[in-house]
């Protein structure tokens, strides 16, 4: 609180609570990943509400740890395409990577992940249950495949979700940005 | 006063014993088993797989006991799931929650989504087989546990491909297998947990060079059996779709570990 | 400090004569007409059009564009049991509701936006592989639509040919073997040379469970599929798909092109049409022309154009010359031309009879009705001629020609003839017996050889006899199956027997 008044700050506040119950009161379209309620657990080990990011921009993947090949060029796709965007998408987007490995990636394991990737507060790596990751896979419209050595087989896509939760783009480029899902995000 | 509030128990009683009967599970030994989906660590190699012990329902699940599911459960009625859940053909045909319940309706459901389908098995304890389980299961026949090398077996099976879809399906209740399992084949096309990680990509020709990019350990793409056609088509179609998506030829049955029992 | 900017002054005017040069050999291949072989004619102008596909053996109507256009292709899978032969019933999958699937027609250089729709009542997944497409899979990777579902992919079309298409779903044999593949037609830019006809043939082999032609619902099968032992071998989906009244047809002097395609999955085609020669053939359907080609090979998967001018009238088969399988397999279509015959190209009688035996007859049910009613004792009149006729055609036409009037000089007249008039059982034995030697019919003399019919029976040879006695001015009457019996035992009287 530095210029801010005290009273502008309540003002605020109540504004943004306001706006976010408004959001809250109106009905989820039928086509919105939040209609799933999957219990999840962020890096920091608080629970993670899957429908506190509505009301902005979110890119969604997900990963496991102890890939080697793919998974952290996911995460240098998205870092990138974060630092490509305008600066009020930039502002406003979340990143919400779901492990489908929750048997290995225990919370600590995932503040580990976020810490060697140098996420920062916009990012949240979460665990569920092994059923809540294929439900989200579902939705995300992304395949993996546990191989008995433990290794998994997976595809690689990147989606932009919009203030709603739907699903406004996808892009499987991995390593580069992908210029369609950055000129998405303008109008999301 | 009192006899409306009897009825009303009764009926209430009578929808809730309505999923209990009619689940019938029968045990699988598991054990090893080679997958026509390659399992190995090494690209495109087969690798013998384990498939603990565990229960399958011994027919796909019903429309009768899909309607005493979405009796009890509203949010999964036609017009209630939203489209992120279940497509616009989502139980086009029934059953619907307010048909009658004394219509015993033994064909087997269709047009349901996996979402759907998950969210039945849950409702009484299960789940959705996954492939490897399903693989197993339908290997058997009458007296083999694994009849995949006969190509009789296959043929009967390449049979019911071959036939187009009828309006709708016949009664469930075949003749059972080695296990007690029935239905598996010539009936409908069955749900599983994993039917997205399949990996048979759009074409399934290039089957030695992979998109290392686009799938991690890719290699795993192809086919190992190439000759289990019969399996190959029921890759290819549950290849083919998304969670939402229903088909008139496509039900489900649940599964369960060896040691679960029925809510 | 001068020679300097001298030096930099050459370089700068040697760059730019160097970029106006490339400008200058660059600009023909940026304009509307690029040389031939590029297939990219820049992006599509115009509105989007609607491509007009055709069921075979029709073809879509020639192209008249010189731009290079958005072209939306929409096709749909449609999984349904259809005859394949007389009686056997066969569950085909198809593009567009036919095998071969529909006929699709661009221009090089076209950008074709291709929509593929899966029928919601399908149980399978299907996807396909254009053979004229550049990219991955042909299409294939990007059209993988379960029931219920359509899936869009777009490609330019940059070589012109003619290009099998086909599903390529695993398995891919079987989708194919089920008749899953077409052509797509991809005109050069400067379109093709008219002609008068234009047909869509394209041959594919299928397996049975069961044998050639026997009756009932037939299954696929994988193992013969597997073994290369088709059942049937057959053009556009069918035994008598272009046969009888479902022949192609032309008339005397005029241009045929044929596309032809081979969807396998097994077998290469040996495509031959007998009596005619190819003027020119597209040979595997690529830019090469040869000419006076009798028979040429058609690739599993592949295509040819095949062009010929028609100049005498008569039925032209066209067949697999590994020719077992134009006999027993089915691999046999007809095209029929009509108009004036020209006896200095060619004198001669009529072809199908000779080739086709009892495949020329498209129509046997007055036979069959005959036969019912003699077996029940109710045959009349009526039915006798009807079946006459029918038997009459392909038979005895031949040499006497279908209207009766023989060829003067070589085959008497049947046509008030009153040498068949003056003596009944004379003429009852002519089919029985033959004739041989010199006649007189209608005050002309005859010195042939007539062999006997002996693969008639005492029903057959009763009908013919009493449509011939009821026809073209003949006197009348009726001839009954125990008449002919008590002539054949009468036994071989003064007529002998020559072998034919």
């Amino acid at each position: 609180m530095t210029s801010l008044t005290r009273r502008n700050a309540l003002g605020l506040f109540a504004c943004a609570a306001l706006a976010a119950s408004a959001r809250a009161a109106a009905p989820l379209p039928g086509d919105s990943v939040y209609q799933l309620h999957p219990r999840l657990v962020d890096q920091d080990g608080r629970p993670f509400d899957w429908g506190s990011t509505r009301g902005e921009p979110v890119l969604a993947s997900m990963f496991y740890t102890s890939c080697e090949m793919v998974c952290p060029l996911i995460f240098e796709s998205i870092r990138r395409t974060v630092d490509a965007f305008d600066k009020p998408v930039r502002d406003r987007v979340r990143v919400v990577m779901v492990s489908f490995d929750p048997e290995r990636d225990t919370v600590a394991v995932l503040k580990e992940t976020a810490a060697r990737h140098h996420c920062d507060g916009r990012w949240s790596l979460v665990r569920g249950s092994a059923a809540d990751a294929r439900r989200i896979a579902a939705l995300l419209g992304i395949q993996y495949r546990r191989l008995p050595s433990g290794e998994f087989n997976h595809s690689s896509v990147i989606s932009l979700l919009d203030a709603e939760g739907r699903i406004a783009r996808r892009t499987s480029t991995v390593g580069d940005v992908d210029p369609a899902l950055v000129a998405a995000a303008k109008s999301v | 006063m009192r006899r409306a509030r009897t009825g009303a128990l009764a009926a209430a009683l009578a929808t809730a014993c309505a999923i209990a009967p009619g689940a019938d599970y029968a045990p699988l030994p598991g054990g090893e088993f080679t997958s026509a989906l390659p399992q190995g660590a090494t690209p495109g190699t087969t690798a013998v797989a384990r498939v603990a012990p565990f229960q399958l329902r011994t027919t796909p699940v019903t429309r009768a006991e899909f309607r005493a599911f979405l009796a009890l459960h509203p949010a999964w009625r036609r017009g209630q799931a939203p489209a992120v859940f279940a497509d616009a053909a989502y139980l086009a045909d029934g059953p619907a929650a307010d048909d009658r319940p004394d219509v015993a309706d033994a064909r087997p459901v269709t047009e349901v989504s996996w979402f759907a389908a998950q969210a039945f098995c849950e409702s009484e304890g299960a789940r959705l087989p996954t492939w490897l389980e399903w693989e197993f299961a339908a290997a058997a026949d009458e007296t083999r546990a694994d009849a995949r090398s006969d190509p009789a077996w296959r043929q009967r099976i390449l049979s019911w491909y071959a036939q187009p879809a009828t309006a709708t399906p016949q009664d469930v209740g075949g003749p059972p297998d080695l296990h007690g399992v029935r239905d598996l084949h010539g009936l409908v096309w069955e749900w599983v947990d994993d039917f997205n990680a399949l990996f048979v990509a759009g074409d399934s020709r290039n089957q030695g060079d992979p998109d290392t990019l686009r799938f991690c350990g890719a290699g795993a793409i192809s086919m190992a059996d190439r000759d289990n056609y019969a399996v190959l088509m029921r890759v290819a179609l549950l290849s083919s779709l998304s969670a939402p998506d229903t088909l008139r030829t496509l039900g489900f049955r649940c599964a369960r570990p060896a040691t679960g029992e029925p809510r | 400090m001068e020679l300097q900017s001298l030096r930099g002054a050459l370089q700068r005017t040697r760059a730019f004569l160097g970029l106006a040069a490339i400008a200058f050999v660059a600009a023909p291949a940026l304009a509307a007409n690029a040389p031939a072989g590029t297939g990219d004619f820049g992006p599509p102008r115009g509105e989007p059009i609607h491509a007009v596909l055709t069921s075979p053996p029709l073809v879509p109507p020639p192209i008249h564009r010189n731009y290079p256009a958005h072209v939306i292709v929409e096709l749909e899978v449609v999984e349904k049991t259809m005859q394949i032969s007389e009686g056997v019933n066969y569950t085909f999958w198809t593009f567009g509701g036919t095998v071969p699937g529909s006929f699709i027609r661009v221009r090089q250089g076209d950008t074709v936006e291709f929509h593929l729709k899966n029928d919601p009542a399908n149980k399978m997944a299907h996807n396909i592989d254009l053979h004229g497409v550049t990219g991955p899979g042909g299409g294939a990777a990007s059209s993988f639509t379960a029931p219920g579902h359509e899936s869009k992919f777009t490609f330019k079309a940059l070589n012109e040919g003619i290009y099998v298409y086909h599903c390529a779903t695993a398995p891919v044999g079987m989708h194919i073997a089920n008749g899953m593949y077409g052509l797509i037609l991809v005109e050069p830019p400067q379109g093709m040379p008219k002609v008068d006809h234009e047909y869509y043939v394209m041959q594919g082999d299928f397996y049975t469970g069961g044998k050639y032609r026997e009756k009932g619902d037939q299954p696929f099968d994988m193992e013969k599929a597997i073994d290369e032992r088709p059942t049937y071998v057959l053009f556009n989906g069918a035994e008598g798909a272009l046969t009888g009244d479902k022949a192609l047809k032309a008339k005397v002097g005029e241009t045929v092109r044929l596309f032809v395609g081979n969807g396998g999955p097994n077998l290469v085609s040996s495509f031959h049409v007998i009596g005619a020669i190819f003027d020119e053939v597209r040979f595997e359907g690529g830019t090469n022309v040869q000419k006076n080609v009798q028979t040429t090979l058609i690739p599993a998967g592949g295509a040819a154009i095949a062009k010929f001018r028609t100049h005498v009238p008569g039925s032209y088969v066209m067949v697999d010359h590994s020719i077992f399988r134009a006999f027993n397999k089915g691999a046999l279509a007809i095209l029929k031309v009509e108009g004036q015959p020209d006896k200095s190209i060619y004198s001669g009688k009529e072809l199908d009879s000779v080739y086709l035996g009892d495949r020329s007859r498209p129509n046997l049910e007055a036979v069959t009705k005959a036969t019912e009613s003699a077996r029940q004792g109710t045959l009349t009149l009526q039915d006798q001629v009807k079946a006459g006729e029918a038997l009459f055609t392909g038979t005895c036409s031949v040499c006497h020609q279908a209207n009766g009037a023989g060829i003067p000089g070589v085959f008497p007249p049947l046509a008030k003839s009153d040498y068949l008039a003056a003596d009944l059982p004379r003429t009852i034995g002519i089919p029985l017996r033959g004739l041989t030697g010199k006649v007189t019919v209608n005050g002309t003399q005859y010195d042939s050889v007539m062999p006997p019919m002996s693969q008639l029976n005492d029903d057959e040879v009763a009908n013919i006899l009493t449509f011939v006695l009821n026809s073209w001015g003949n006197p009348g009457g009726q001839v009954s199956a125990d008449d002919v019996k008590k002539s054949r035992a009468q036994g071989a009287a003064s007529t002998a027997a020559a072998a034919h």
